[in-house]
């Protein structure tokens, strides 16, 4: 674990000197984040201008589901969102032998070795966004207290999924459309799981339950007694790393290195 | 004839590559589509559903998803085209072929945005029919088609034209993703792919109706409904006003931009 923290340690210290060579796509990523953020609470707040609830939730619970969702968003964007667009990459270009031939999981270095450190100072906007959102609604002491904690379950079991989905490219020869099917799937969980018809939200929960990212976590915080939800992602989350670890061993037989 | 067939060919050429894999393809555009489609279906039948309403600003629930449906085929013909190639052949420095080949850059991403745009409208109509099989919508009448389907291919110039003049601050800028992801989140919000625009509070009303957004998706879907109450000549003018505006920017981008660049790997 130390051996890893140190590895990772360095991979941050690369991110942030190339990220200080291009210092203008900062703003850029800081502008590009605002705006996302902000056209999805405009989504829901317009809407809440007709309707007093959707679902069980009123304007506060679903602006706080939102916030909470912008949040994970926000970590996935900073610290992952890259690494799948390289792989595909490195995949095409035989690159991944590289990583392959370095004594550390060939996993930890596809998908955490890059980051986004331009989009770092968004994490006050996000936080902030889902304290203002959160501070409207009468959470208990301990909902505030597990919120870090609430975040960081949501954001791991999101890219483990994620991971999942990427693994896929293994087995193709382009794999550019896979990540668009993976941003897809995050738009799915950007939205509670009472939105969808019986069968999509039976589905996306049980079979590939990408809705609970969001919905477990926020129900939790909103009613205790809605623990169950919470307890089926952390048993998902197991169970989807059980399957990366399975997948990736496979995918690596399938690899065929491009410059070999 | 020499050049009507340099063209044809690059055409058939960007066809085949669009085409060469299929799955890649068809999840890399018809995907967003769907799900964004998908999404905004189940969340308004949920919000009608759930507060048992009639009408919101107009629109009944069916009313509502035949706008979400039309937005769908507006967004699958005239805004599903991107830039990534473009900002990748001059940032690999790919761009030192066109400048010794007989046919230049604008006109090798035209043609390949010609190819495009003929898939798309394949697409589209196979994506029309079977929601029309399923009974979502109705199909609108030859009529309507005809007054729909060249706003939308103007719209598509537009997108296209934006895209590829960002594509060319390329020149002077490392990434330009997120320009083109600002300029997707921007037009998407405020053209009414995701809420009509009667649904926006008045002071955001006012404050666009002097913006082209509105007729990027709003004004094509309406007069797919066949509920366009506004002057469609005014539509064409101002897509068509914008799309040259951009394309000769474009144009002073090149010109500008070309001086700036040095071939990578030579």
């Amino acid at each position: 674990m130390k051996h890893y923290l140190k590895v990772y340690r360095e991979f941050l210290n690369t991110c942030f000197s190339q990220a200080m060579s291009f210092r203008i796509n900062f703003i850029f990523l800081i502008g590009m984040e605002l705006i996302f953020y902000s056209t999805n609470l405009f989504t829901v707040d317009f809407i809440f201008d007709y309707v007093d609830t959707i679902g069980p939730w009123n304007r506060d619970q679903f602006l706080f589901f939102t916030a909470f969702m912008l949040t994970v968003d926000h970590m996935h964007m900073t610290f992952n969102s890259e690494n799948f667009w390289w792989f595909s990459d490195d995949l095409k270009r035989g690159n991944l032998d590289f990583t392959l031939l370095k004594p550390i999981s060939s996993i930890f270095t596809v998908f955490f070795r890059r980051m986004r450190p331009g989009t770092l100072p968004n994490i006050f906007t996000t936080w902030g966004l889902m304290i203002y959102f959160g501070s409207k609604l009468d959470f208990a002491w301990w909902a505030w207290a597990a919120l870090p904690l609430l975040i960081l379950t949501s954001y791991a079991f999101i890219i483990s999924l994620e991971i999942i989905i990427s693994i896929s490219m293994f087995w193709l020869t382009e794999g550019h459309g896979v990540n668009f099917l993976r941003m897809q799937l995050q738009r799915f969980s950007q939205w509670p799981d009472f939105v969808f018809m019986y069968f999509t939200r039976k589905a996306l929960t049980f079979f590939f339950p990408i809705l609970l990212v969001g919905t477990a976590p926020v129900q939790l915080m909103f009613d205790a007694s809605n623990w169950k939800y919470f307890i089926l992602m952390l048993f998902y989350f197991g169970l989807s790393l059980i399957t990366i670890k399975a997948l990736w061993s496979l995918g690596l037989k399938q690899y065929e290195s491009a410059s070999s | 004839m020499g050049e009507l067939n340099k063209w044809l060919e690059t055409i058939k050429i960007a066809w085949v590559n669009l085409t060469a894999y299929k799955i890649n393809y068809i999840i890399m555009v018809l995907g967003p589509s769907l799900t964004f489609f998908f999404v905004k279906y189940n969340l308004w039948t949920a919000i009608y559903k759930t507060n048992s309403l009639d009408m919101i600003q107009g629109y009944t629930l069916s009313q509502m998803l035949s706008y979400q449906v039309w937005t769908l085929v507006v967004g699958l013909i005239a805004q599903s085209y991107n830039s990534m190639n473009i900002a990748v052949d001059i940032r690999y420095g790919k761009i030192s072929t066109y400048l010794i080949y007989p046919f230049d850059f604008w006109q090798y991403h035209t043609a390949s945005f010609i190819a495009f745009f003929m898939n798309q409208i394949v697409i589209s109509f196979l994506t029309l029919l079977a929601l029309a099989f399923i009974g979502i919508i109705t199909l609108p009448s030859l009529a309507i088609f005809s007054q729909a389907l060249p706003l939308c291919f103007l719209v598509a110039l537009l997108w296209f034209v934006v895209m590829y003049f960002i594509g060319l601050i390329s020149f002077w800028l490392d990434e330009t993703w997120t320009l083109r992801v600002v300029f997707i989140m921007i037009s998407q919000f405020f053209s009414g792919a995701f809420l009509p625009l009667e649904i926006f509070p008045q002071w955001l009303m006012d404050g666009i109706k002097y913006l082209p957004f509105k007729y990027m998706t709003y004004v094509p879907v309406k007069v797919f409904m066949g509920t366009y109450t506004g002057s469609l000549s005014l539509a064409y003018i101002v897509v068509s006003l914008w799309a040259i505006a951009f394309a000769l920017g474009s144009a002073l981008l090149w010109r500008k931009g070309v001086k700036l660049y040095t071939a990578a790997g030579i």
